[in-house]
């Protein structure tokens, strides 16, 4: 009778413990069933949006799109948000879709993620819905494969270098056009002992934002075919040698210990006025300003050559919404997509999340370099954004810090790069 | 006999539990692991094929990151596992002869191993840029003023002096446990016998503690082949790839470089086989020293 206790005990035990692990899978599951097509009456929408820090903004939102939907469709919605830090997102997402169980509508990194995901089939075409007519034209071709438009573009944003205004105005500096004007504007700053250039290359993807600003303006300037002759395993970076040139000048004349600096470091010095210049986005602005509030720093396109016309703005587009093919409530994470960029309503929202406008009714007051850059995308001296494989853009960072310590010379940069995207073409053939 | 085999299945189910855990959260990804080296699984899509023992030929023949990482990783080891338990042991010895302040010490020097790995990684960051640049200006030391985790040539050292500060407090108790282990009678025997105080510890102290020895040198053997933290706060595996070290270099195989984790779990199985191999030979050797009171 005791024995029996003893194993009945430690049996309910066992049983509590597997318990502690369904409940979760319950929770989970009563998710992906949902309640039946859009037709019905209740539909459950899982989101999946790696932006965390606009959490409050996505919930006032999306509740706005719950009133709208039950005032003209009658449908109830219930939306599960799910806002993973942005580092661990892809990670999460790719088990998700792994273990066939994908949200309704996710976010990717337009630029590096899209090829891999449509050819994957984690991708529903939206070529025909309506968001599509109101695009700036300047934003399609980010969220374009195979001619068709496949994702919606939230975060877009056009960079090249960040320089100092003050610093600029003080010594009656102009914005350089080319390459030798570059030059000048260099020596002037040295002859005033003011560091050009701020290099904090601790971390790889801050040198690593060389080879998109290079590749981008080549391809512009005449090199059209490149990226599709590098996936068919028939180009070759030696095409690009040429971006040693400014990567050389920049090295040469920037602070000291880069090797040490790390992202915040560079944005904390570049902010107090220890360089004019540091190659860098706006995704910084933020870290900038809470360095030193009063600085005033604009945005500029990156000279690669002496022809003025191939001096131009990257205009890249990052975070974008995309609708799972396998949704069960299509048709309401389509109406969800639409809203997003709704020509009454989404104003106000991507004003409130300090985003770049994406359609033609986003009119909003934007940031001062926000603007400076849009003149260059309004006058079109701006180049999308080149689709480099992320393992190249790793293996190019990596490089450049090797090749900024001495460790290797340009040409193993180069070959290095080449076996890594012969490498990546070699995973992702199907 | 029948007494025998119940008491067998009671025993189960005590472990039953931590059995459970075990196999779900070790065995069964060790195994997937295994199984996925001999793929090309890229992480994303929902097939995959066979390529047989391609991931490890290629790794040991034309992946020249894979075995400049493994190579700085053997630096590392040989490095640490003698530097760690010297010190480890000196300073153990150094506190066990001390009558006053025993309790002080200990915990002074054990405190470092009290803080994560990732946080003292960038608190040294801190002391490797701010510090020691800022006291070189002041004390005129210019020697001090260099680019520690910036430069190779000094990003090495910069690692192993983390890495100790970290970890040799852990192996000093283990060092300190076997040494008040020592009785106290064979020690009096050798100082009439006319033993000098290094020849005590040569044959005495040292014999009575290889138990110790072998246990710290397991550990640290381990966990040097294993470093991660410590590299990826202080250096990140830079410039470029001039620190990384074997598990960073699987890992970002796996989780940025392509995902190729089918590759990067071959990576980890060779990695295992390594660690396997040269602990199993490290065991038997210090085990084969070890003698009884």
């Amino acid at each position: 009778m005791k024995k029996t206790w003893k194993v009945g005990v430690s049996a309910l035990m066992a049983v509590l413990l597997l318990a502690g692990c369904g409940a979760n899978n319950g929770n989970t599951n009563t998710g992906t069933t949902g309640e039946g097509s859009a037709s019905g009456k209740t539909v459950t929408l899982k989101m999946f949006i790696g932006l965390p820090r606009f959490k409050d903004q996505f919930d006032k939102y999306i509740d706005q799109f719950v009133a709208k939907q039950k005032a003209e469709k009658n449908i109830d919605v219930k939306v599960q948000l799910e806002m993973p830090s942005s580092d661990n997102a892809s990670q999460i997402l790719k088990t998700r879709l792994a273990s066939n169980d994908a949200p309704d509508i996710y976010s990717i990194h337009a630029i590096n993620e899209i090829p891999s995901f449509y050819r994957a089939g984690y991708l529903e075409d939206l070529s025909n819905q309506p968001f599509v007519d109101r695009l700036l034209d300047s934003v399609k071709p980010a969220v374009t494969i195979d001619n068709k438009i496949v994702a919606l573009p939230l975060e877009t944003q056009s960079w090249g270098y960040l320089y100092n205004k003050k610093i600029f105005n003080d010594l009656n500096l102009k914005v350089p056009t080319t390459l030798s004007e570059m030059k000048q504007v260099v020596e002037t700053l040295q002859k005033n002992n003011i560091a050009p250039f701020e290099l904090a290359y601790k971390e790889a993807w801050i040198p690593q934002l060389f080879l998109p600003l290079n590749v981008g303006a080549q391809i512009s300037a005449g090199n059209k075919d490149f990226i599709e002759r590098m996936n068919k395993n028939e180009g070759s970076f030696t095409e690009m040698k040429s971006m040693f040139d400014i990567i050389d000048l920049v090295n040469a004349n920037g602070t000291p210990k880069a090797l040490e600096a790390g992202g915040d470091d560079g944005a904390a010095a570049f902010a107090n006025g220890k360089a004019a210049m540091w190659v860098q986005g706006p995704w910084y602005a933020e870290t900038i300003l809470k360095a030193n509030p009063d600085i005033d720093f604009g945005i500029a396109p990156l000279p690669i050559d002496d022809n003025p016309d191939h001096t131009l703005i990257n205009l890249g587009a990052s975070t974008s919404l995309v609708v799972s093919p396998t949704s069960k409530n299509k048709e309401v994470a389509l109406d969800f997509l639409n809203y997003m960029l709704d020509d009454k309503d989404s104003s106000a929202l991507f004003e409130s999340l300090k985003f770049d406008p994406v359609i033609k009714s986003h009119t909003y007051e934007t940031y001062p370099w926000v603007k400076d850059a849009q003149v260059y995308v309004k006058e079109n001296k701006a180049y999308r954004d080149p689709s480099i494989p992320q393992a190249v853009k790793d293996e190019v960072g990596k490089g450049l810090q090797s090749y900024f310590s001495k460790q290797m010379s340009q040409d193993d940069v180069l070959k290095a790069l080449d076996k890594a995207w012969k490498d990546y073409n070699k995973v992702n053939k199907q | 006999m029948l007494k025998n085999t119940r008491k067998t299945l009671y025993l189960f189910y005590f472990v039953a539990p931590a059995l459970l855990l075990y196999t779900v959260f070790m065995l069964i990804p060790t195994i997937g692991g295994m199984f996925y080296s001999i793929t090309d699984w890229n992480g994303l899509n929902r097939n995959y094929n066979f390529v047989g023992f391609a991931n490890f030929i290629e790794a040991i023949k034309e992946d020249p990151d894979f075995l400049n990482s493994l190579w700085f990783t053997l630096k590392y080891v040989v490095v640490m596992v003698v530097l760690q338990n010297a010190l480890a042991l000196l300073l153990a010895v150094f506190i066990e002869s001390r009558t006053r302040f025993k309790g002080f010490f200990r915990t002074v020097f054990f405190m470092p191993n009290m803080i994560s790995v990732i946080i003292s990684a960038f608190m040294w960051t801190f002391v490797f840029t701010t510090v020691l640049p800022q006291l070189a200006e002041k004390t005129m030391m210019t020697f001090l003023d260099q680019s520690w985790i910036g430069d190779p040539r000094f990003s090495f050292f910069s690692i192993v002096i983390v890495s100790l500060w970290n970890g040799v407090g852990y192996m000093m108790i283990i060092y300190l446990a076997g040494l008040q282990g020592v009785p106290q009678s064979l020690k009096e025997a050798a100082v009439i016998d006319g033993a000098n105080p290094f020849q005590q510890f040569r044959h005495i102290t040292l014999p009575m503690i290889t138990h110790a020895i072998t246990i710290c040198f397991f550990l640290t053997l381990n966990g040097a082949f294993k470093v991660f933290e410590v590299v990826f706060g202080l250096t990140g595996g830079g410039p470029g790839r001039a620190t990384q070290v074997i598990t960073m270099n699987i890992y970002e195989e796996a989780f940025s470089n392509n995902f190729r984790y089918g590759y990067a779990s071959a990576k980890s199985v060779i990695l295992f086989v390594i660690v396997l191999i040269i602990t199993l030979i490290q065991i038997r050797i210090t085990k084969r020293n070890e003698v009884e009171a």
